[in-house]
């Protein structure tokens, strides 16, 4: 008997009443996911717009928020970010098509990370309210490393993608293959691992910068 | 057994913890601050006692499929192109993870904290097989310097204040950090591991879920070390039980909701990361192999008998953090992988109970866990049946056998009951000393940390019936 013959059999063996159709447990396990608006935290503002309730909720976790009209606006944003935190004029930039015909004036972007990268600019996939997460999925223009080397990580965020709930994330996921990796980023890395006391930048990026804008035209 | 309890005893062990005032003051600073944590993030959340219902709703309809979830997770991971391993007992996971490990002539793993990696040896297994580890969990590094093991399953190294680990780093970093400061020695922990991220062979890390029907296992961690650990190598091992297992991404969500709140008082950790398969054709970067041991030991057992709740725990040691005891001796003198109460109950499985009866004793049944439990895991009722079982085994020593045998044939009998309480009742007067008795012939472990009342020199039946008497002069 191989182990996982041994395994499932003991799982078998200890089962009081008898097995139930794959239908049937599928719709037990549907049912166990009902009214969800009973278990989650409703959203604050209750009744503002998602971008309000996801700023509140990341702003509260350290993450910094800039409201930006559109993507082309962007370079002239990071200047002013990479000036204020007293960083060179350079930056690591997704692949991304968004990022492609930007016009990035004074600051020169790389795409390959330094083990110890200052900065680093990324797209999110959509963003959760309830949250204030961002998500990212890895894939051949999202380097997952991205979002851990650097010491700053600058996120842009569209608007239009905001979801209220995990639930509404989970939603997505299930309609598309799963990437590698899918990651959900809350607030700038953080430990308590030394006697409780709060500390950013343990491994990944000690600041997460989110930009917000209504178009990536 | 990866984890014989070590000598000397559990009394022992919580007798130097006891006395151990340094490491009263580390426990407090972490609990204290982990208890007022959780207590905001329940009252900012009127929907947990609804959440927390469904959380059990949903850990009890896996358990009851278990087998049905495990084969659906196997069919989804390996679609996705992850070999999916199993292991009946502890020693099996670690033949099989230091397998993969020399098969792939690795020469530097680095970990991130898995409590199921601690429960099966992992530590150990790697370190016989002469692979260099490097934990990257913050915690986890600073007692991989000082050479122990985690002394609490959210909070590894909460025995060590920053003053030792401040001493730890000077001794283990190059540089050594500049100041004491809890900021300035993570920065130096950060700048020590960035190589050892991007140098390493393999990463292994566990799973807070595993998803059946995508076939992704999932890990949450608040300093982002987990995805540093499992992108960059080449091999990516995951090693989890069987109890992790969730139906969807939406079943891990709503746990997760009860899991952060009750772990660290926060809504989500920074990063939770959902690994499926090794890296895709054309992706950026990620591991070229994905590896998943799905880990028994001991589980199954407990799906046929009166642990099976036990099955439900999603590890977030609320427990421990909110019971008396843990907080007067800290996770070491518990003696196996899992301290606290949700220990108690789980070591006597892991370790068997001849060895760890003490544990299910070293409780005062106050009820305080079961209360924070975000699965709702009676845990008093639990620990009492082990102590029951304990005694069906006869595990129990002589003395105490004796003793309560002497208490069940007075108790039968009312009268003689009456008199030999009146008899101790005289004799602990004796020792009484300004109305508290500060020492007591055979129950120095009692007396030692606690002062206990002197009786007042008559016993409460006499006292009843004197007082029954008086007033029923006047009634
Ligand atoms: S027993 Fe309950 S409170 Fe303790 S770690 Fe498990 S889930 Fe958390």
């Amino acid at each position: 008997m191989t182990a996982r013959d041994d395994i499932l059999g003991a799982i078998r063996a200890a089962r009081a009443t008898p097995a139930r159709t794959a239908e049937a447990i599928a719709a037990e396990a549907a049912s166990l996911l009902d009214a969800p608006e009973t278990t989650r935290p409703g959203l604050a503002p209750a009744a503002g717009d998602l971008a309000d309730a996801f700023a509140r909720k990341a702003g509260a976790l350290g993450t910094t928020i800039e409201h930006l009209p559109d993507i082309a606006a962007i370079p002239a944003a990071l200047r002013r970010y990479l000036d204020t935190h007293g960083l060179p004029a350079s930056l690591a930039v997704q692949p991304a098509a968004e990022f492609a015909g930007l016009d990035w004036g004074g600051v020169a972007i790389h795409r390959d990370l330094a083990p110890d990268e200052p900065a680093a600019l990324g797209l999110a996939l959509c963003g959760i309210a309830e949250s204030g997460s961002l998500v990212v999925h890895s894939g051949p223009d999202a380097p997952v490393l991205l979002s851990f080397l650097p010491l700053h990580h600058i996120v842009v965020l569209r608007v239009d993608t905001l979801l209220p709930h995990l639930e509404d994330y989970a939603a997505l996921m299930a309609k598309q293959a799963s990437p590698r990796n899918a990651i959900l980023i809350t607030g700038p890395s953080g430990t308590t691992d030394i006697e409780g006391s709060y500390v950013r930048g343990a491994h990944g990026p000690g600041f997460l910068h989110v930009i917000l804008t209504r178009s990536t035209d | 057994m990866s984890h014989p309890i070590p000598q000397p005893s559990f009394k022992a062990r919580a007798e130097a913890a006891l006395a151990d005032r340094t490491l009263k003051l580390a426990i407090d600073r972490t609990t204290g601050t982990a208890e007022a944590k959780r207590a905001a993030a329940v009252a900012a959340f009127p929907e947990f006692d609804a959440a927390r219902r469904r959380g059990r709703a949903i850990k009890d309809h896996v358990i009851a499929h278990l087998d049905h979830y495990l084969e659906q997770f196997e069919r989804n991971a390996t679609a996705a192109g992850a070999k999916v391993h199993w292991a009946r007992t502890d020693a099996e996971a670690r033949a099989i993870v230091t397998r993969i490990c020399l098969d792939a002539d690795a020469k530097l793993v680095t970990r991130a904290k898995s409590m199921l990696g601690e429960e099966i040896g992992l530590p150990h297994a790697l370190a016989d097989a002469g692979i260099e580890r490097v934990e990257t969990d913050l915690a986890e590094h600073i007692i991989q310097l000082a050479g122990e093991a985690p002394s609490h399953i959210i909070w590894p190294a909460m025995h060590r204040t920053r003053e030792q680990v401040a001493e730890l780093f000077r001794a283990g970093h190059q540089p050594p950090p500049a100041a004491e400061d809890p900021a300035t020695m993570v920065q130096s922990a950060r700048r020590a591991l960035r190589a050892k991220f991007l140098g390493a062979d393999i990463g292994i890390s566990g799973a807070n879920f595993l998803v059946a029907d995508t076939g992704a296992t999932c890990t949450v961690t608040n300093e982002g070390n987990a995805e540093l650990t499992t992108t960059p190598p080449r091999i990516h091992i995951v090693t989890a039980g069987i109890e992790k297992i969730v139906p969807s991404t939406a079943h891990a969500f709503a746990l997760l909701r009860l899991l952060v709140r009750s772990a660290t008082g926060g809504e989500l950790t920074q990063y939770t990361t959902f690994h499926c398969g090794p890296k895709r054709p054309g992706d950026a970067d990620g591991p070229e192999e994905m590896h998943i041991v799905l880990v028994d030991n001991g589980r199954t057992r407990m799906l046929g008998d009166e642990f099976r709740e036990m099955l439900r725990c999603i590890r977030c040691g609320a427990c421990m953090n909110h019971c008396v005891v843990y907080r007067q001796i800290g996770g070491h003198a518990y003696g196996g992988t899992y301290p606290g109460p949700m220990g108690s109950v789980l070591t006597p499985v892991l370790d068997g109970l001849a060895g760890s009866r003490d544990l299910p004793n070293a409780c005062t049944l106050n009820g305080r866990c079961e209360e924070v439990c975000p699965v709702g895991i009676p845990l008093p009722t639990l620990l009492r049946a082990w102590r029951s079982r304990s005694w069906r085994e006869g595990l129990e020593p002589g003395t105490l056998r004796a003793g309560l045998g002497v208490w069940a044939m007075l108790a039968r009998r009312p009268a003689l009951y009456r008199l030999a309480s009146r008899i101790g009742v005289r004799a602990l007067r004796l020792f009484g000393r300004g109305g508290w008795i500060a020492r007591l012939p055979l129950a120095g472990g009692w007396t030692r940390y606690r002062d206990m009342p002197r009786p007042p020199g008559r016993t409460f039946m006499d006292q009843y019936r004197r007082t029954r008497a008086q007033k029923g002069g006047r009634r």
